[in-house]
């Protein structure tokens, strides 16, 4: 019996050692090339770029690079999420003293069509303490949480990271510049674009993602940041779509409201219906990341002055 | 009750307090009550279809002749076709009652015992009805047979600290296959095979690699929990797994995966259609055409396609299902008619079968005529079938791109590497696991503590919560 008393004990201490280590320190993990950490170490910034996976597939980092002297960073997983967005936000100006020009956010119309929750680990991982335990309350809040989602959170989430650590950081390091994406995806075609399915006719609005917008907004202005959101065009099917047009208006009615500064995908020149420009219905293709940027560069230092 | 729910643990410390306290008459009437309340817990009024099961086979085979022994199978087989294929024709309401499957063809197992004079009818109610809802087995199997369990359920169990201690490493291994594992790979494999055309050929091949190991961990993870809880309780239930994707042939896995429900099929189903008139004229028609076969091999035709298409049914009346089951029937058949060809050939060109390099070849060549049946078993359409097996063959490539392609559908690309180190050490650490639990099964002795406390460190940071359905649940 002594033996399997000591057992369960210095398996409780080894597990709760490692959820307490994680949870504290993994935004300080030495990740290269992605994430809050790696952005504050980059120092003062001309352009922050704060989104999703669409700010990553969609921003070429080495054309930024060029345009803004290497003074731009990509912080581009939040997961779809606004919510984490808005956190991720007063995550980076609450752990560095840095300068940022511009900070743009993402105008994604289906983002505030999604539930508040664990959608990508990679958020957790790189928030501090306060960070997870404010992220956690959102969640509880829109109602997404029950024990099993909190073990997963705290106790599961990222522990794949933390151990395989020193053998995939190089790994992912490659895959990532400045927190935007390397690799030369192609274009799968006109015909596989075209056939590919979707369906959004079921989203619902999630009034804590809306809230989330007007709270970016607040919290840019208390602290006198200068900031934009800006609207990634994606394959005119999807932006086409009547219930994408739908939370399109509604993400601009907000922003109108709030008098917040906004560039639409129409604002740049750029051709969503050529199936080379893009990955899927959202990601854009190499050629058509590049594409973008050029134009993008151009809006944003002629509408904001950077 | 989920067996990974903190209920279940709950109501297994309960009952093992009970379990033991209680006196020699009393213990088996215990574990009645607590089959019972287990059964009970979804959905009380279910439990008025197994007791109808289990009074009906008991009270018909009190005198097992032909009529009774056919009414039992049209009560039993009646009550699983309503549940299970009522989707089938329209009704969408009912809800098949837990382990419906499995009782009933432990029912019908029996009586087909009694008709066959195999063993004598019980003379005890609730003695039989104990064999037939001992909760461990009832849900997923294994499909005991009332020689192997009724005198084991029923004798008196002294209290055992080493039954315990085995029983529940015995059921950490279960869970560990089962949350970290299967849980891992599981979410990979659904969204593969939700649109397999959306993936290439590499894609689905590791979708269809990830399953197997899936369809393992999950499944032979439920067996060595409820083998484990059982053990805790003093009953040995029967193995239903000896590392089957180490066989060597196609008929080798089915005698080493799920053995229960195969020794099954085999007794109750096979053997007597290979003895009937019906199959010996079929055979005699068949010889007309083939001459040159052999009488035996003949005989192995029909019962062979029906078993499987059994088999395949059993699991659901889904094309997929029948498509698995005309397949591996297909398989068993090109199999027992080559089996001498082969031989023969092998002796021609010097095939040593003791050679390590032959022996990786034949558990190659199963795993790969294997995963033919589990593309078409997994895919949920014919059109989803169609498109696994065409971008396979048509767009399947090794290159940078392809691979990272490969490794979108774990989520997103920063745990991609990871989830393959953690799947692969995973693995290959429960395979040490499992062959030091075969060398070493009796005594509970110093490493185990080591494995057992490793283990429970890994389920807890590394096992995936609150997803835990067991795929067999379903059947």
């Amino acid at each position: 019996m002594k033996k399997v008393i000591r057992t369960l004990v210095i398996a409780a201490v080894l597990i709760a050692a490692a959820v307490i280590f994680k949870n504290t320190y993994s935004c300080n993990m030495p990740v290269r090339n992605r994430g809050i950490r790696d952005a504050i170490r980059t120092g003062d910034l001309d352009v922050l770029f704060i989104g999703s996976s669409t700010f990553r597939a969609n921003v070429d980092m080495p054309m930024m690079d060029e345009a803004f002297g290497g003074r731009v960073y990509d912080i581009s997983y939040g997961g779809n999420q606004l919510v984490a967005t808005a956190i991720q936000y007063e995550e980076i100006k609450k752990r560095s003293d840095h300068k940022y020009g511009l900070i743009v956010f993402e105008l994604g119309p289906m983002m505030l069509t999604q539930e508040v929750a664990l959608s990508d680990s990679r958020v957790i991982w790189d928030l501090s303490w306060d960070g997870k335990k404010k992220l956690w309350e959102s969640m509880s809040q829109a109602g997404n949480t029950d024990p099993a989602m909190m073990y997963e959170y705290f106790v599961t989430s990222g522990m794949d990271d933390l151990v395989t650590f020193p053998v995939t950081e190089p790994f992912y390091s490659t895959r990532y510049y400045k927190g935007a994406k390397t690799d030369e995806t192609p274009s799968p075609g006109a015909e596989k674009l075209e056939s590919a399915e979707f369906d959004i006719s079921d989203a619902q609005l999630v009034d804590a993602q809306a809230k989330a917008v007007s709270d970016i907004i607040e919290a840019c202005r208390r602290d006198g940041q200068d900031f934009v959101f800006v609207e990634s065009p994606c394959y005119h099917r999807l932006q086409e779509d009547k219930s994408f047009q739908k939370y399109r208006d509604e993400f601009t009615r907000i922003l109108r409201e709030k008098e917040a500064p906004y560039i639409l995908a129409e604002d740049v020149d750029f051709d969503s219906s050529e199936a080379d420009f893009f990955e899927d219905m959202n990601h854009m293709s190499a050629e058509g990341r590049r594409a973008y940027t050029k134009e993008l560069i151009r809006v944003l230092t002629e509408r904001s002055g950077v | 009750m989920n067996l990974l729910s903190f209920v279940f643990f709950a109501f297994l410390c309960i009952l093992l307090l009970l379990y033991y306290k209680a006196g020699s008459g009393l213990q088996w009437k215990v574990l009645l009550f607590a089959s019972l309340v287990f059964y009970m817990w979804a959905r009380p009024v279910y439990v008025v279809f197994i007791l109808i099961s289990i009074v009906s086979t008991w009270k018909l085979m009190q005198n097992p002749v032909k009529s009774h022994f056919i009414w039992t199978i049209v009560i039993n087989l009646g009550l699983l076709v309503i549940f299970k294929y009522s989707v089938n024709f329209g009704i969408h309401d009912l809800i098949a009652p837990l382990g419906i499957s499995f009782y009933t063809f432990m029912t019908l197992g029996y009586a087909h015992d009694c008709y066959d004079k195999k063993i004598t009818p019980s003379n005890d109610l609730l003695r039989y009805a104990l064999f037939i809802s001992y909760f461990p087995q009832l849900t997923q199997g294994p499909i005991g047979t009332y020689q192997e369990m009724q005198e084991q359920l029923t004798e008196y169990h002294k209290f055992d600290p080493e039954n315990i201690k085995l029983g529940a490493y015995r059921v950490i291994i279960g869970v560990f296959k089962k949350l970290v594992i299967a849980g891992r790979v599981a979410f990979y494999i659904d969204t593969v095979y939700a649109s397999p055309k959306s993936y290439g050929g590499l894609t689905i091949i590791v979708a269809t690699c990830f399953y197997l190991i899936e369809m393992y961990a999950d499944f032979s993870g439920y067996m060595d929990i409820v083998c484990g809880v059982s053990q805790m309780l003093g009953i040995r239930l029967k193995e239903n797994f000896r590392r089957p994707y180490f066989s060597k042939s196609i008929p080798e896995y089915w005698r080493r995966w799920h053995i229960s429900l195969n020794e099954w099929f085999n007794t109750h189903l096979f053997m007597p259609s290979v003895t009937t008139d019906w199959n010996r004229k079929l055979a005699r028609l068949l010889g007309k055409v083939f001459p040159k076969a052999k009488k035996g091999t003949l005989r192995l035709i029909f019962p062979t396609i029906i078993v499987w298409i059994v088999t395949g049914v059993w699991h659901g009346a889904k094309v997929s299902y029948l498509g698995w089951g005309i397949y591996f029937a297909a398989v068993m058949l090109i199999s027992f008619c080559t089996s001498s060809y082969v031989k023969k050939f092998s002796k021609k060109i010097h095939w040593n079968p003791d050679n390590v390099f032959v022996k990786i070849f034949q558990v190659v060549r199963t795993l790969f005529v294997l995963s033919i049946g589990e593309i078409i078993y997994r895919s949920e359409s014919l059109e989803n079938m169609k498109a696994a097996f065409r971008n396979i063959l048509t767009d399947t490539r090794i290159s940078g791109s392809s691979i990272a392609a490969a490794m979108t559908p774990f989520g997103n690309g920063n745990q991609a590497a990871a989830s393959v180190i953690i799947i692969a050490v995973l693995a290959i650490a429960q395979f040490a696991v499992e062959l030091a639990k075969e060398k070493d099964e009796k005594a509970f002795t110093g490493h185990r503590y080591l494995y057992a406390g490793a283990m429970l460190v890994v389920i807890a940071l590394f096992g995936v919560a609150g997803k835990s359905n067991f795929m067999y649940q379903a059947f």
